[in-house]
């Protein structure tokens, strides 16, 4: 039931063919693994006769309708690095520190298909050859010989062809991610994403034949969530706002469907990476898309976390040719993002109140995050923050979600500081001229109270200048993204 | 008037009572910001919204199949 496979390099891979049965298409998948796993795995264990949820919901409503007989187990073969040995007789996993955990970097599922037979994976970016930036990930519970392990990653499959798509893979991966990640979501497994996307049962074979977005639209809906579909006009590449909102959705933690129709293709979006910061001299003002240099992809044709670039280049697609994503928000943000991104230059009208920097010499980055979150992070860091503002932050009465401005000069962005920071409602209606509960610099504040801002603006708004915050740096919020550690 | 009635009629605080410090604002330093919000910001945001809106009913159709 078990095979250890020591692997001195990527080329002994070539013994899974031998090991697995054809119909799990073994040598497609060596020859895969071989071109995409770093170095630093160094054994796989292949779990045989494994029964895997997703699969089984294909089996039971699809597979076994077949006059081709399928086998209903799969095979599931799981990463090691070198420290760890498998001993045979005993079925024990061992390694020298006795922390198996530290050296395990996750599983994949093979399914009795014959084509695209990967199934449910999940594996760690620090083995994904190419892999780089910050990646949207949670913990994944893996059952093994006894041993309870995690992985950190995001869920990934290949699409089925017949009764699944590309669409099907992308909405999968993400609620899968959801599930393990937010205990308010529950899991879907494979057949019931395709039976959400649409009205009734479309039987037979009418899945493989594409998904609509509102399709994929329907399944974020029926799964709980509120997606948000954002479009940009397919002539018009040139929507920076298009842009600038997407990676402010993936840097608030929520890994994007993203569609683009010139390929009639869907991956998922869970990461990016920044550019390597360089003093470019040039004056205008700049938003943090203009910083990135690619975005991590889960698409189905691929292992996961393939890096796209920012840029048309020699890549196979760029993160230009998106032209439409799906964000699948919990309840309760109403204020949009398309809002956030015209506010945020305006604020720069107060500027002379609370002290930004030079607009054109400014870069703005946006994105959500929960009141509890800020304060954490401000809690975190209380040594950066004037008590009096720290007050500020812990007694605003912030509604579950806000979005944060951030503000930043090219010299503060390239070491992960800023200069000042905007904190928005994000149930604030679009009309409001005052939408804001907090603007801040390191030497002044502008405190907004929400019951009365709005009709009122001398009473609605007061100042707090702040004191000795003038030497210290305030740093950029980042969202717990896991940094890629290629190993 | 009973007591619960009383005590519902009191003013609620503001939460600029509950923080320590705080000035009140010259309006005149906001009136810019107000005036870019009113005639500029808030309509291109309203218009930018719907453009958004109408982008997503067409995208919506398109099919994704590979």
């Amino acid at each position: 039931m078990y095979t250890w496979i020591p692997l001195g390099s990527s080329a002994d891979l070539a013994q899974l063919a031998s090991q697995i049965q054809s119909e799990y298409s073994p040598g497609v998948v060596a020859q895969n693994l071989a071109s995409n796993l770093s170095n630093a795995v160094k054994a796989v264990l292949i779990e045989r006769n494994y029964v895997d949820k997703d699969y089984r919901s294909t089996y039971y409503n699809f597979y076994a309708k077949k006059g081709q007989r399928y086998r209903p187990d799969c095979v599931r073969l799981h990463f090691f690095d070198e420290t760890v040995i498998f001993e045979e007789e005993t079925l024990r996993l061992r390694c020298t520190d006795n922390r198996l955990q530290d050296h395990y970097f996750g599983y994949m599922i093979l399914r009795p298909t014959g084509i695209a037979t990967i199934g449910r994976s999940v594996v760690s970016p620090d083995v994904r050859n190419g892999a780089s930036g910050f990646i949207i990930t949670a913990p994944h519970k893996v059952h093994l010989l006894g041993y309870q392990l995690f992985v950190e990653g995001f869920p990934s499959m290949d699409q089925h062809i017949d009764i699944s798509v590309c669409a099907h893979a992308a909405c999968w991966s993400i609620l899968r991610h959801y599930s393990e990640r937010y205990n308010v979501y529950r899991e879907f497994l494979t057949h019931d994403i395709t039976m959400m996307a649409q009205q009734f049962n479309p039987g037979g074979l009418v899945p493989s034949k594409g998904l609509q977005v509102s399709h994929a639209e329907r399944v974020f809906q029926e799964a709980g969530t509120f997606p948000v579909h954002v479009a940009r006009d397919i002539n018009k590449p040139g929507d920076l706002a298009f842009y600038r909102q997407m990676i402010a959705y993936v840097e608030s933690r929520f890994p994007l469907f993203a569609a683009m129709h010139n390929r009639g293709h869907a991956v998922a979006i869970v990461g990016y990476e920044w550019r390597t910061p360089a003093t470019s001299g040039l004056p205008g003002l700049r938003y943090a898309w203009d910083e990135v240099k690619s975005l991590s992809v889960v698409d189905d044709s691929q292992l996961p976390y393939l890096s796209v670039p920012a840029q048309a280049g020699s890549a196979a697609y760029c993160a230009l040719d998106i032209d439409a994503f799906i964000v699948a928000l919990p309840e309760k943000i109403f204020y949009p993002a398309d809002a956030v991104d015209r506010l945020a230059p305006a604020l720069f009208k107060l500027g002379a109140v609370v002290g930004l920097p030079k607009q054109d010499e400014t870069i703005i980055r946006y994105f959500i995050t929960t009141g509890s979150a800020l304060r954490r992070f401000v809690r975190g860091r209380e040594s950066e923050f004037d008590p009096k503002l720290l007050q500020t932050i812990m007694t605003l009465p912030f509604a579950q979600f806000v979005w944060v401005v951030e503000f930043a000069t090219e010299a503060q962005w390239a070491v992960g500081q800023i200069a000042a920071r905007a904190v928005i409602d994000a149930t604030a209606s679009l009309r409001e001229v005052m939408p804001l509960w907090l603007l801040h610099s390191r030497s002044e504040a502008l405190v907004f109270d929400r019951q009365t801002v709005n009709l009122n603006l001398s009473t609605g708004i007061r100042a707090l200048k702040l004191a000795g915050m003038g030497q210290t740096a305030f740093t950029r919020m980042d969202q717990n993204l896991r940094p890629t550690q290629t190993k | 008037m009973s007591e619960t009635e009383s005590t519902m009629d009191k003013k609620e605080d503001s939460i600029f009572d509950l923080i320590e410090g705080l000035t009140p604002v010259d309006p005149t330093q906001l009136t810019e910001f107000q005036q870019a919000m009113n005639d500029e910001v808030i309509p291109e945001i309203v218009r930018v919204v719907e453009e958004r809106r109408l982008l997503a009913v067409e995208s919506r159709n398109r099919q994704l199949k590979c």
